[in-house]
Formats: C-alpha cells, sequence, structure tokens
C-alpha cells in the first residue's frame, strides 16, 4: 500500500537543477533506498521532505490524498522524522537533553523542569532501540560515535503522540558505525518497519542496501532513473543505473610494488591517545589502520601530522629524528591531512573552492614575497580540480553550494597542492559516492606510483583490503598486529578486532 | 525584489540618505567643502574601523579600541610635556597600541578568553590607565608641539583642481592610506587570506597548516596600532589629550563593519564595504547636525538606520 507519492519535483539553483521533475514512492511498512551518485538530488530531495528547501515544483501525496509541505511543521505533521548525515546533537547536553528536546520538557507545577520524567522519557526511548549501556545523565560528547547516532534515533522515537512518525529518512546513517553499531541499527530499523513505519534509507553502502531494503529508488542528476525490488536487481544494474555506464565495484590495481627505500620508521612511539606503534613504510607504501570504532585510528594520523605528541619512542622520518610539531610544520614538511569530518575539519564552506583548496600553498602560489595572486590560485586550483575530477559550476562558488562528495574532492585537491610526500587520509571516502569513490582510488593509487607514501582509515574493511598494502590492526588504542592484505578476507580481518 | 533589497538595500540606502540631505541642505550639503570637511571628520573613526575589519575577519572583535585610543593619545601627550620631540611622542604612542593590542590577542588566543570578555576586561584596564597617567586632567597647550598639532589642520592644496582656498586634510590622506594598506593586507597577501579562512572555519584551518594562534595574535595588535593611530589623529586635531576622548569611538566602528557586512553575498567584512559603514555614518552625523537635529534624536536614528540595515540583510536569507 503506498504511503508517500512525491511527483513533479523541481528545484533550480541558478540555471543548474538538483532536480528535474524527480519522484519518489514509498510503501507502508517499507525499508526503501535511496540512491544515486554525489550530485544526483538525492540531499536535495531530503531537505525538500523536511521542508527545509522550498522546491520549484512538487506535489505530496500521503495515504492517496493531496497534502502542503510548506515547512519544516508541514514535514512534522506528516510524520517525517530525519537522521542526518552529520550529527546534529548538542554534545555538551546530557544524553536525556538531547533525547527530549525537540519537545515541551515536562515540567513540575507548571515551571521547574521535571528531570525525573525527562530521563524517564529518555530511558524508555532507548529501551525501544534495545539499549541499554547508555546513561542517560552522561553527556552526549562522551559518547562514541555510534552511541550518540542511537540517541538521535530515540530522540526521534520520542515525537509528540498527536503526529506519530510514519517515515524515518536516513541519510548515511552508518557512515560513521562500525560493523557492530550498524548491526544494532539494522534491527532497530527492523523493529521500526515491524511497527509500520516506513524508513527511507539513503547510503552508499551496497551491501547494505541489499540487506535490509526493500526497494530501491535510484537518482541521476536530478532525475529518477527507476525503482525496482531489490529481489529483482543487482549490485551491477544499481551502479550502472546510478553512474550511467558499467563500472565494477572493484579497486584500481596497484602499478608496481612500492620501493624498498624506508620511508619511516617509528619504534615503540607512545602518544596521550595511543601506544605501542611499532612499524616502518616503505616509500610509496599504503597503510591501512583498522580497528572498531574509537580504538585509536585517527590518532596514530594525527600524530604524523604533529596534533598528538608523541611522549616516548623512536621516530626517523623524512631524515628527522622527529614527528612534526604542528600541522603547520607537518604541511611544510609535504604531509597532507584530509581529515574525516570534512564539514568541521575540513571546509571553510562559505568560502569558495579556490579559498579552500589553496590555503596552505598560498605562500607559493604568490607573486614575489609579499603579495598573493589570484591568478596563480585559480590556474592552480583549475588543475587540480580537474584531476580530482570535480564537478562544479565556477571557481568562485562557496563550497556549501557542492554535494558531500565534491565537497570531499576539494579537500582532496587542497591535500594534493603540492605532490604529499605522506598522505594523511582518515575515512577518506566517507559518505561519497560509487563514482566519486572509484576516482579516490586512482588518486591515491597514482600518488603511490609516484611516491607518496599514504597512511588511512576506513572502516569499510574491503576498501581497505583493497587499497593498502599492509593494514594496522588498533585495539584500545594499541597497536595490535599488522598485517599483509594479500589473501586477507574483510572477515578474518573484522576477527582480528575482537580476539 | 526581495533578493535585490537584500545585496544593495544598504548601498540604495546610502544613496537616499544623500540624496535626501542634498535636497534638504542644497546650499551646504553637497560642497566640495563639506564633502572634505565630512572625510576629515570621519577619518579617526574610519581608521579605527578598518583595522577593527581585521579581527573581525576572523569572526572576534575588539571592544578596547575607543580606550586605547584615549590612551594612545594621553601617552604621546605625557611624552610632549617632558619636551621630547614629536616623534618620540608618536612612537610612543603606537608602541602602547601595538602592546595593548597583542596583549589582547594574547589573552584571546594563547589563554582562551572570548574576545568579548577580554577586550571587555582590558577596554577598563586601558581605559584606568589613561586616567592614571593623565591624572585624569586634559593635557593641552603648551604641552602640545605646534608641530603635531599643525598636521591635522594642513593638507595638501586643491589649487590645481581650482578649488583655491581648499585643501585635502592630512588626516584624510592618513585615512585613504591605511584603508589601502588594510585592504592589500586582507585581500591581496597569503596573511590576510589566512585570517579569513580562520573566520571561516578556525579547526579546518589550523588543520590545514595556518598558525591560527600567532596569526590572531598579531590582528589583534594591528587593530590595537590602528586604535592607537586614531588616538594620534584626534589628539592632534583638537591639539590636546584626555582620557575620553576616544570612547565614543568603538560602538561606531563596530557598526560600521556590521553595515558593510551586509553589502557582501556571504556576510563577510571587506574593509571597503566598511568604508561604506564609516562613510554612512559620517553623512549621517554631519547632515543632521547641518539640520540642526537634536543629537539624541541623532543618535536614535543612527542606531535604527544599523539595525535596519541589518535586517534587511537578514530577510529571507537561507542558512547554508
Amino acid at each position: 500500500m503506498t504511503f508517500l507519492k512525491l511527483d513533479h519535483v523541481t528545484k533550480r539553483y541558478g540555471a543548474a537543477a538538483a532536480l528535474d521533475n524527480a519522484s519518489l514512492e514509498i510503501a507502508a511498512g517499507e525499508v526503501h533506498a535511496l540512491m544515486g551518485e554525489n550530485g544526483a538530488g538525492k540531499s536535495t530531495l531530503i531537505k525538500v521532505l523536511a521542508g527545509v528547501v522550498k522546491p520549484d515544483n512538487c506535489s505530496l501525496n500521503i495515504d492517496g490524498s493531496k497534502v502542503p509541505l510548506d515547512g519544516p511543521d508541514d514535514a512534522a505533521r506528516h510524520g517525517f522524522r530525519f537522521i542526518h548525515q552529520e550529527l546534529n546533537i548538542v554534545p555538551h547536553l546530557s544524553v536525556a537533553e538531547n533525547i527530549v528536546m525537540a519537545q515541551a520538557y515536562p515540567r513540575r507545577f507548571g515551571v521547574a523542569v521535571d528531570w525525573r520524567r525527562v530521563h524517564k522519557k529518555a530511558r524508555a526511548a532507548l529501551e525501544r532501540l534495545d539499549v541499554d549501556h547508555i546513561d542517560t545523565r552522561r553527556k552526549t560528547a562522551r559518547l562514541s560515535t555510534g552511541d550518540q547516532m542511537l540517541v538521535k534515533i530515540a530522540a526521534t522515537l520520542v515525537s509528540s503522540d498527536a503526529h506519530p512518525a510514519r517515515l524515518y529518512v536516513m541519510d548515511e546513517p552508518t557512515a560513521a558505525l562500525t560493523g557492530q553499531e550498524c548491526d544494532k541499527l539494522f534491527a532497530v530499523i527492523e523493529g521500526l518497519k515491524q511497527s509500520g513505519a516506513s524508513v527511507l534509507f539513503v547510503s552508499h553502502r551496497m551491501n547494505e542496501v541489499m540487506q535490509i531494503c526493500d526497494r530501491v529508488t535510484i537518482y541521476r542528476d536530478g532525475r529518477t532513473i527507476e525503482t525496482t525490488k531489490i529481489a529483482e536487481t543487482s549490485r551491477e544494474r544499481i551502479i550502472e543505473a546510478m553512474t550511467g555506464r558499467a563500472i565494477r565495484d572493484t579497486y584500481p590495481a596497484r602499478a608496481h610494488a612500492p620501493a624498498k627505500e624506508i620511508f619511516c620508521a617509528v619504534e615503540k612511539l607512545r602518544t596521550k591517545h595511543v601506544s605501542g606503534l611499532e612499524f616502518s613504510l616503505k616509500r610509496g607504501e599504503i597503510l591501512g589502520v583498522a580497528g572498531l570504532a574509537e580504538s585509536g585510528q585517527s590518532e596514530v594520523l594525527h600524530a604524523f601530522l604533529g596534533d598528538e605528541k608523541p611522549l616516548s619512542g623512536k621516530v626517523e622520518f623524512q631524515g628527522k629524528q622527529s614527528l612534526p610539531s604542528a600541522p603547520s610544520v607537518a604541511w611544510k614538511r609535504r604531509i597532507a591531512y584530509v581529515p574525516r569530518e570534512r564539514r568541521r575539519e575540513g571546509l571553510m564552506l562559505r568560502r569558495s573552492i579556490v579559498d579552500n583548496a589553496v590555503l596552505p600553498h598560498l605562500a607559493q602560489l604568490g607573486s614575489g614575497r609579499i603579495f598573493s595572486s589570484r591568478r596563480k590560485e585559480r590556474a592552480h586550483t583549475g588543475a587540480i580540480a580537474e584531476r580530482v575530477r570535480l564537478k562544479f559550476g565556477r571557481l568562485g562558488q562557496p563550497c556549501y553550494q557542492l554535494s558531500g562528495g565534491n565537497q570531499q574532492k576539494v579537500v582532496f585537491a587542497r591535500a594534493l597542492g603540492k605532490t604529499p610526500e605522506l598522505l594523511l587520509l582518515d575515512e577518506p571516502t566517507r559518505g561519497v559516492d560509487v563514482g566519486a569513490k572509484f576516482d579516490i582510488y586512482t588518486l591515491v593509487r597514482e600518488l603511490s606510483t609516484a611516491g607518496s607514501t599514504t597512511i588511512m582509515t576506513s572502516s569499510d574493511l574491503p576498501e581497505l583490503i583493497g587499497m593498502c598494502d599492509r593494514i594496522l590492526v588498533m585495539r584500545d588504542h594499541r597497536q595490535h598486529a599488522i598485517v599483509e592484505t594479500d589473501g586477507l578476507t574483510p572477515a578474518r580481518l573484522l576477527q582480528m578486532f575482537y580476539e | 525584489m526581495l533578493s535585490l533589497v537584500r545585496r544593495f538595500g544598504t548601498l540604495i540606502g546610502f544613496c537616499a540618505i544623500i540624496v535626501f540631505f542634498w535636497t534638504q541642505l542644497p546650499d551646504t550639503f553637497m560642497t566640495p567643502r563639506n564633502m572634505l570637511n565630512i572625510s576629515q571628520q570621519i577619518s579617526m573613526l574610519a581608521v579605527v574601523a578598518f583595522t577593527m575589519t581585521i579581527v573581525m575577519v576572523m569572526g572576534d572583535f575588539d571592544l578596547s579600541v575607543g580606550s586605547m585610543a584615549s590612551l594612545a593619545g594621553v601617552a604621546a601627550a605625557i611624552v610632549f610635556s617632558h619636551d621630547y620631540p614629536v616623534y618620540a611622542g608618536i612612537a610612543a604612542a603606537l608602541a602602547v597600541g601595538a602592546v595593548g593590542g597583542l596583549f589582547n590577542g594574547f589573552l584571546v588566543s594563547y589563554i582562551g578568553i572570548l574576545p568579548f570578555v577580554a577586550t571587555l576586561g582590558t577596554l577598563t584596564m586601558f581605559s584606568g590607565a589613561a586616567f592614571l597617567v593623565s591624572g585624569g586632567k586634559t593635557i593641552f597647550g603648551r604641552d602640545i608641539p605646534s608641530g603635531f598639532s599643525g598636521f591635522a589642520r594642513s593638507g595638501i592644496s586643491l589649487e590645481w583642481l581650482g578649488l583655491q582656498p581648499l585643501h585635502l586634510p592630512y588626516l584624510t590622506i592618513l585615512a585613504i592610506a591605511v584603508l589601502v594598506l588594510v585592504w592589500i593586507g586582507l585581500e591581496h597577501t597569503p596573511y590576510g587570506r589566512r585570517l579569513y579562512a580562520i573566520g571561516g572555519n578556525y579547526e579546518a584551518a589550523r588543520l590545514a597548516g595556518v598558525k591560527v594562534r600567532i596569526l590572531r595574535m598579531s590582528a589583534f595588535a594591528l587593530t590595537g596600532l590602528g586604535a592607537a593611530t586614531a588616538g594620534l589623529m584626534y589628539a592632534s586635531r583638537v591639539a590636546s589629550a584626555n582620557p575620553t576622548q576616544g570612547s565614543g569611538l568603538m560602538l561606531d566602528a563596530i557598526a560600521a563593519v556590521f553595515l558593510g557586512m551586509t553589502m557582501s553575498e556571504e556576510g563577510e567584512p571587506r574593509v571597503f564595504a566598511t568604508l561604506v559603514g564609516v562613510l554612512i555614518l559620517g553623512v549621517l552625523d554631519n547632515g543632521l547636525t547641518q539640520m540642526s537635529v537634536d543629537s539624541y534624536v541623532r543618535e536614535v536614528l543612527v542606531g535604527a538606520i544599523v539595525v535596519l540595515a541589518v535586517a534587511s540583510s537578514s530577510i529571507g536569507k537561507q542558512r547554508a
């Protein structure tokens, strides 16, 4: 039975159409996947559903009758609930407050907040998700990303009874989760489905879509390409529909083995957050760093960026006995960094593509010693944008107008400004579509061939195995093992996280 | 239509103000003499506002500029009163400005105090220090060398333009010089571009290798220097120095930058936009004074116009 039917959705930004007569149909009690490359219009569609973007044209039918969608209030009235890609929690408030925030707090004598009831309400919401390990009194900032996601989902469950939740829109909910946390989320989704609610699931992870979704709608260039039952399609067909061309969901092959030359060696390295680091890297080698969520993977990268001070141990790196003392020193030593959270740590969203891309290289792109040269900066950015296959309108465009994958490419463009000696990639393909992923893989391979050494983290295990020469397994912020990827399977790697 | 108001509202408003005064004061307003007069009247505010733009680019601001201007003026006067040459007094005032600004920057950037709180504290400190060294009195008369006070009263003759008795005041020229320097510094050097990056996203700038702390501190130092320059200009103009003479500058300077910010699409401070802000405030002040509007009414009007400008630029603005 059709629950929601969206038709003729068009949204133009200037000359470019983000959505061009797109449509979407969701049945009651189904998990519906929405797929498409970055810039295909998924995010815009979600914003339309949420009532935060006003489409140029749109017709919405719920239960067969036409209803308005003029703002967030309408979306709430129709029972839409949103769980976004980038978590919007208030980190310094308690878990309970984050859960009940959207409603009126329970009161005592009509004035004072009744904290006992607030916590009770929050606990009840978490219990519905079968979560009992999160204390509602803790500060949300102290939780792992996965737990924060659960809090966020719980928050959508305590909806006011007047407008019960009927559609959960989840935009890349698993991007920050470990395998275990994903499984928990999938169980929750199954529960929501049983209760009669629908889920619109947006993800770039093919495995998940195949595993939990009933139907899939594919967007390309703002248009609906097709809606099919998952059982009647295949990965290859989905990718073909998304990209309009046949790409295999694989990794570009290594051109040749890394050089023999040792580029970097650490012995018994200990920092504030990680310890026991002991490995050496050859020039051009790609080292993966894996583990359960927040086991210290990012901190390994931070140590090389100079953002995590070494406390003890020996380092032999770029002919020096030390790691960089600050990120500014790291960039000077040709260590480039692609951060995990591109919106928070990567981009100046309101600034232009050029400004973002040239930031660490301003001094080299100047004219003379004092002045900067816009002309050189534009030429430089234009050339790199082509290399990373950035899709953009004009180079002076602010980055918030770009899709997630293209924003990530801007961060890459910054890192590649000067061919890096060491490239630090923290979840480089998080929230990035298949086509852009492949572009990024190809780039990393090219750089590796050209002699750049890479250290990358990823929670996508096939990706790590496909891209890396060796994988460093972290457990509880300690180096647990280091393994060759030849013949390694994701299952075997996963096992190492727990054993 | 709405987007036009948003984008050019401030500029349209500025033109409307000029047209209004032109019709109300047909004989005295739109004259070369009055224009030059306005340019001199606003030169001190302009210098403070231009250098205030430097910190506001990073999303910070400096409340202490007014009392810093007073303190710098008093410091120069004290040096003069001990019979030191003019350049020594100027150097002392600028040094006070730079050190005070560095102190602000240190508190904000290295200690991590919010700019509002840190500069509110130093506002009071600088003001107290100005009273302390001056003994609470106005320093004037023979203590101020005529070479110093003469600067503000003279300028380049405009004879070649056929405007015989008129001079382009040195104070105006100085303000233009500061404008050009700040413009080049902010928009055409890596230094300024990095400040904009810090304003765009502090953490991202830091991780991209920008030396955020020292840059932030240096920007406050420049704002302090600008405030001290304005203090010197003021002291030269009135040939005296007292510990409260700069106090009106801070609010007007911040208002001018805000007015300017309404003109950019992304709401970023730009120094030429700040100039428009300064001109709006200066023209209003000049015109209303000429129309003998009560000064309290003037304050209400100026405040209302700032609010109106910021409001019109926010109407219907989509959040990024």
